[in-house]
Order: structure tokens, then C-alpha cells, then sequence
């Protein structure tokens, strides 16, 4: 793959069915990214991510779909009753919702381009504008409170190679509407591809939102994922990032807090290991009075490991009251180990509470020594100070079920380390 | 149990122990006092085996050089320091490293690892003896603990992992007169032929609760007089100053 990585838009043929206006939004789009290539460092956004030297450096070619194929055996979850929906290389496949009343819920298989996000400076979305043709549309009915969670496994079989996925996802809650969803990533590829998707999320008044993104395990995949989400009155969101474990992973999430009285939470601890690159990053817009957000981004960095959170607050001049609070604090386990953050304020209303900070560093010598004066080895001692900086965020998760479910699960990842 | 001859230890270019003589006997307590400064703790940090200490000099514990031991094996041989400053660990539950600690030297040491079941059952029995409230063994390692609290704690670490050499370091301080008594009836019952103490005080009142056979008084990095329990009241009377 050279510099200027281009795709032809007979690419866009291959989708069916297809009708004019959608082809020529298509078409559009991809000209913007063929114009654009891949973000790179010489952009804002990407400054700590150079996404065009990554994709350059792992990818000689690249094919825009993958053909049907089916999944190897899965391990789902038993921990904890649920319902659940399977998609496999992006195509939804299956779900299943045991606990509910199916009359509230609609999901379907998802490309529609009335739908899209847009936006000229990010190519990826261009991208992804230009050629998803699979997502996952799920609605909650109004006042309709689900039961159990709903597990999605997001399941990416081992036949992936060099290939180019693009999806899109819609969520909406209707009004006093409430669901929980884990986004398991199971990821059966021992080789390296490129899972492009971009998500609408759209909670509207009094609707509550939970959810959990979690990788299954170590993998080559190259993931990106930009979540608009829209935040109505009294509406409450609230977020788990565990996703490192992919060779590349970068969340991109952008919440419009439309309504008052809203609360926005996003909390992530993350272990990354020897050579995987993992970003957040986030955008608040405070567009309406008293509104709350809350982020805290805890993560810890291996040897030649690479983590960014880039967190921007933006506070509207009406915007009142606001209550926005971002932290990240990141814990380095060798010197070749690279954490770069980036926390912002842009605040135009006088009467607000934001407070900000970032701090990095390594491991205490001196914990290191006391827990050793107790018969722990020095790798001992690192590992449970390491998940005791993780287990302030995890500790976070109310149902002890999954909260269980997610310590076992980052225990393996340090245990590996 | 315990010999050391001409220790010397510099950190940061700087000598604290300056040729350092000690013998310590299976069964005998040990008190160590000396003005502030002197290098008390160092020498606890040097004899657990801390990193960062540029060190000459022969430290021998039964019989082996403990030189190039790590800590954790000196740990796992039984030596166990008391900090003066028990160290917070935030996120670590106190009785999940309580039982990773007690069964990692156990293990080391070719023995049976304790099931869950059996080691709650020992540390609420234990923590009882010592006037422990068990909540604070649910909360994170020693986060938010008050002082006494924290040195409590040393003291049951020390009852849980059942050591050979003991090294106090301020134990006593921040402790009110109820706990001063309890903890030394822990240290006390703790106290057998085959057990060893170094306790570091500053206070002649822990001695009188833990009866020392010597008392060693460190200055600038020496040991410039030994004694019996008379050399701590006579300290107490006038001071370090007339000593030299
Ligand atoms: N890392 C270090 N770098 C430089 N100097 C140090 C270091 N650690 C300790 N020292 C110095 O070594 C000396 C001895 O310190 P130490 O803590 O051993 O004293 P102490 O006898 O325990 O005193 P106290 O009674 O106050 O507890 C002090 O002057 C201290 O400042
Ligand atoms: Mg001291």
C-alpha cells in the first residue's frame, strides 16, 4: 500500500441494493477520502495516532469486503443471564432476547445512508459513508425497561486477512426507556484487518444507557470506531471502555448533551500490552444548562506499548451550571513505554464546575518493595499494584455478576503480560 | 540468627551506615534506639534487602550471606520488617494480599497453600487478639487507615506470616496506651527460643512492655554503645548528647 491509498469507486457496485441518491452519496464520499487517504500526525486528531503510517506499515494490500464465512465455536458468556445478539464480521447474524417483551424492541441489519455522520475533516467516516454495507439497527420502545443486558458478540472470524470492513450501528432509546449493553469483541483472526465503524446513539428524554466494550482477547485487528451519540433531558449514559488488547484500537466518541439535567459518564482502564496502540478520545458538548459529565481514563502501558486519551470539554455560553469533570491517569511499566494525553477546556459560560488533569508515571519503587518484604516477587508485587490502579474503575460496575465477569477477564490480560 | 559486620550503606553518594557491628541470638530481643537521622530505618531497609543501597560489609542470617538475596526470598527465609510507614496500596483488598502474601512464602517454602475458608477464620481470630476491627481488613491495604491502624496491621502481617527475625521499626509511635499494650502483647506472645527481635524506638516505655536483652543505642551511623534495659532509662534521663 503506497502513501496515497486509494479505492476505486467500482468498489461501490458491489453493494446492493443500492439506488441513485444512495450511490451518489456513496460516490461523494468517496472521492473525499480518495482526495484525503488516511488520517495522519499532520492532522489534530490523529496527532498521537498516525493512522496512514500505521496502515502503511501493516497493510501492502487491502480488499474492501469479505465474503460470507462462518465463526468457529464461540464461548459465550455463562456468568450471567442475558440476551444476546451475534454479529459476525459486522453482518448481524442473530439475536435472541429470552428476557424481554419483543414487541419493544426493533433490530435490524443496517446501511442506511440517511443515516450517516458527516463529517468533511475525518476520512475514516467518508470512508465508512462510502462503503459500509452492514451495521446493526436496535430501537427501544418508550418506557420499555429491559430486563437482562443484551451481550452483542462482535465476532470477527479467522478467515479475515488484509481485508477493509466498514459498519454502521443506530441505537436510540425511547423516552424512559433503559438497557444495558456489554459489546464483547471476540476476535478469531490471527491476522490483521481493518474494522472500520462509525455509531449513532440517541437517548431521548429520561432514557438511561449503559454499557460495557470489551475485548475477548489479544488480536492483530486495526479497529476504529466513532460513536456520535445525542443526549435528550434527563437522559443518562454511561460507559465502560476495556477495549485494548487489539493491535490498534481508537474510540472516537462524541456526545451532544442536547437536554437538561443530563449525565454522561465515561470511565475506562485499559491494559496495554508490548506493541498494541490504544486512543481514546472523547468530545463533551455542554450545549444546554445543568448538565453533568464525568470521565476518568485509567491505563496502564507495557513495553513498547502506546496509549493517548485526547478529552475535550466544550461548554456553550447558555450552558449554566455545568458540572464536567475529566482525569486520566496513566501508569507506565517500562521506560519504552509511551502514554500521551491531551485534556481541554473550552468553556463560554461564566458559571460552571470543570476540573481537568492528567497525570503519568511509573510504578512506586517503594510499594514494589513493601509488597515484596511480603514474599511477593517483583512481578507479583507489579501485577497487583497494576490491577489495584485498574480496580478503581472496575469497581465501579453495579452489578456484581459482570463485574466478576470483567476481573477475571482483565486478570488474564496481566497475567499475560 | 543474625550477624553483621562492618555494614556500610550509601544512598545517593551519601554514607549512612558507617560500619555497622550486630549479633543478634535465637530468642533475644533486641532494641535499637538513637536520635533522628541516624540511620535506623536504613538499617531495616538494608536487612530487607531494599534496593538502591550501595552496601559493603557481611550481613548474615542463620548462617547464609544475605547479600545477594532479593527481597522477597529474605521474606520468604523470615525476615519480616514492621514499617514505620506502612505504605498505601490503592485498589488491593487487604485480606486478598494478606492471603497472596501468606501463601506465596508458604509455597516458597514447600508448604500447603491455606484455602479461603481456613485463612478468614485465622485473620478474624487474629485481629481480634490485636484489637483490629475486621471492616478495615475488607478496605483497600492500609488506604485511609489512621495511623494506629496502619501499625496494627504491621503487627498482624507479622502473626500471619509467623517470621524468625522481627524488625519493629517505630512500631510504637502513634500509638495510643491501649494499643501500645495490646501490640506488645502481640510482640510478647509472638517471643520464643527460635524468634529473634530488632525493635527501633525512640520511647523507653515500649521497653518497659517489651523487655529487651540488649539495648544498642546508633549514632551517625554506628553503634556507640550496647547495654541492658538500664542503658534506655539511663538515655531517657539525659539524652544522647552526653553520651559522646
Ligand atoms: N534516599 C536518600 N537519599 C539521601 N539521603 C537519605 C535517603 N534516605 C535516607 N537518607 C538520609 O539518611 C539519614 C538516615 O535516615 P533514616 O531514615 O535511616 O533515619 P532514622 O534513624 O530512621 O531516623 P528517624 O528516627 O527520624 O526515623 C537521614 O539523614 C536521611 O535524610
Ligand atoms: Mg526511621
Amino acid at each position: 500500500m503506497n502513501e496515497n491509498f486509494k479505492i476505486s469507486p467500482s468498489e461501490i457496485n458491489k453493494i446492493k441494493p443500492l439506488n441513485q441518491k444512495d450511490k451518489n452519496f456513496r460516490l461523494e464520499n468517496l472521492k473525499l477520502f480518495n482526495q484525503q487517504g488516511f488520517p495522519s500526525r499532520n492532522q489534530e486528531d490523529w496527532k498521537f495516532s498516525d493512522i496512514n503510517q500505521i496502515f502503511s506499515k501493516n497493510f501492502k494490500n487491502l480488499e474492501s469486503f469479505k465474503n460470507e464465512s462462518k465463526p468457529k465455536s464461540i464461548n459465550f458468556i455463562k456468568e450471567f443471564d442475558h440476551n444476546n445478539i451475534l454479529i459476525v464480521n459486522g453482518k448481524l447474524e442473530n439475536s435472541e432476547f429470552k428476557f424481554e417483551d419483543k414487541n419493544k424492541i426493533k433490530i435490524k441489519s443496517f446501511n442506511d445512508s440517511n443515516f450517516s455522520i458527516n463529517n468533511q475533516e475525518n476520512s475514516l467516516i467518508n470512508l465508512n459513508n462510502a462503503l459500509s454495507n452492514n451495521g446493526l439497527f436496535l430501537e427501544v420502545a418508550d418506557n420499555y425497561r429491559f430486563e437482562k443486558a443484551i451481550i452483542i458478540y462482535n465476532v470477527f472470524t479467522d478467515d479475515l486477512k488484509d481485508n477493509l470492513l466498514n459498519n454502521k450501528n443506530k441505537i436510540i432509546l425511547g423516552k424512559n426507556s433503559e438497557l444495558h449493553i456489554v459489546e464483547y469483541n471476540i476476535n478469531q483472526s490471527k491476522n490483521k484487518f481493518i474494522y472500520n465503524t462509525t455509531e449513532n446513539v440517541i437517548l431521548n428524554e429520561n432514557a438511561s444507557l449503559k454499557t460495557i466494550n470489551l475485548q475477548a482477547n489479544q488480536n492483530e485487528g486495526f479497529f476504529y470506531k466513532f460513536s456520535k451519540g445525542k443526549m435528550g433531558s434527563n437522559s443518562n449514559y454511561s460507559s465502560f471502555l476495556f477495549s485494548s488488547g487489539p493491535k490498534f484500537n481508537k474510540i472516537d466518541a462524541e456526545f451532544d448533551l442536547e437536554g437538561e439535567n443530563c449525565d454522561c459518564n465515561i470511565k475506562s482502564a485499559l491494559f496495554i500490552n508490548k506493541d498494541k496502540h490504544q486512543e481514546i478520545k472523547t468530545k463533551i458538548n455542554h450545549l444546554v444548562p445543568n448538565c453533568k459529565s464525568y470521565q476518568k481514563i485509567k491505563s496502564v502501558v507495557d513495553a513498547e506499548g502506546k496509549g493517548v486519551y485526547q478529552g475535550k470539554i466544550y461548554v456553550k455560553d447558555i450552558a449554566q451550571k455545568t458540572n464536567a469533570y475529566q482525569l486520566s491517569k496513566a501508569l507506565l511499566l517500562s521506560e519504552n513505554s509511551e502514554f500521551n494525553s491531551k485534556p481541554e477546556l473550552e468553556i463560554y459560560a461564566d458559571d460552571v464546575k470543570c476540573s481537568h488533569g492528567s497525570t503519568s508515571g511509573s510504578v512506586d519503587e517503594n510499594s514494589i518493595h513493601y509488597l515484596m518484604t511480603r514474599g511477593l516477587s517483583k512481578k507479583q508485587a507489579v501485577q497487583l499494584l497494576v490491577s489495584g490502579f485498574l480496580n478503581e474503575i472496575i469497581g465501579d460496575i453495579k452489578s456484581n455478576s459482570v463485574r466478576k465477569f470483567i476481573e477475571n477477564k482483565i486478570e488474564v490480560q496481566l497475567h499475560g503480560y | 540468627m543474625l550477624v553483621i559486620k562492618n555494614l556500610k550503606a550509601s544512598i545517593n553518594n551519601r554514607e549512612i551506615l558507617k560500619g555497622l557491628n550486630l549479633k543478634i541470638n535465637p530468642g533475644e530481643v533486641h532494641a535499637i534506639m538513637g536520635p533522628n537521622g541516624s540511620g535506623k530505618s536504613t538499617l531495616a531497609n538494608v536487612l530487607s534487602g531494599k534496593n538502591g543501597y550501595k552496601i559493603s560489609g557481611e550481613v548474615k542470617y542463620l548462617g547464609e550471606n544475605l547479600n545477594d538475596i532479593p527481597v522477597e526470598e529474605r521474606a520468604q527465609k523470615g525476615i519480616f520488617l514492621a514499617f514505620q510507614y506502612p505504605l498505601e496500596i490503592p485498589g488491593v483488598n487487604t485480606n486478598n494480599f494478606l492471603k497472596t502474601s501468606l501463601n506465596t512464602i508458604k509455597k516458597a517454602n514447600g508448604e500447603k497453600e491455606i484455602d479461603t475458608i481456613a485463612f478468614l477464620k485465622m485473620v478474624k481470630e487474629k485481629a481480634k487478639e490485636l484489637g483490629i476491627d475486621e471492616k478495615i481488613l475488607s478496605r483497600q491495604l492500609n488506604v485511609g487507615f489512621s495511623g494506629g491502624e496502619k501499625k496494627k496491621n504491621e503487627i498482624l502481617q507479622m502473626k500471619i506470616l509467623d517470621p524468625n527475625l522481627i524488625i519493629l521499626d517505630e512500631t510504637d509511635s502513634g500509638l495510643d496506651i491501649d494499643a501500645l499494650k495490646i501490640i506488645s502483647d502481640g510482640v510478647n506472645s509472638s517471643r520464643s527460643e527460635k524468634k529473634s527481635f530488632l525493635v527501633i524506638t525512640h520511647y523507653q516505655r515500649l521497653l518497659e512492655y517489651i523487655k529487651p536483652d540488649h539495648v544498642h543505642v546508633l549514632s551517625d551511623g554506628k553503634i556507640i554503645k550496647s547495654g541492658t534495659s538500664e542503658l534506655a532509662l539511663e538515655l531517657e534521663k539525659k539524652g544522647y548528647k552526653k553520651l559522646n
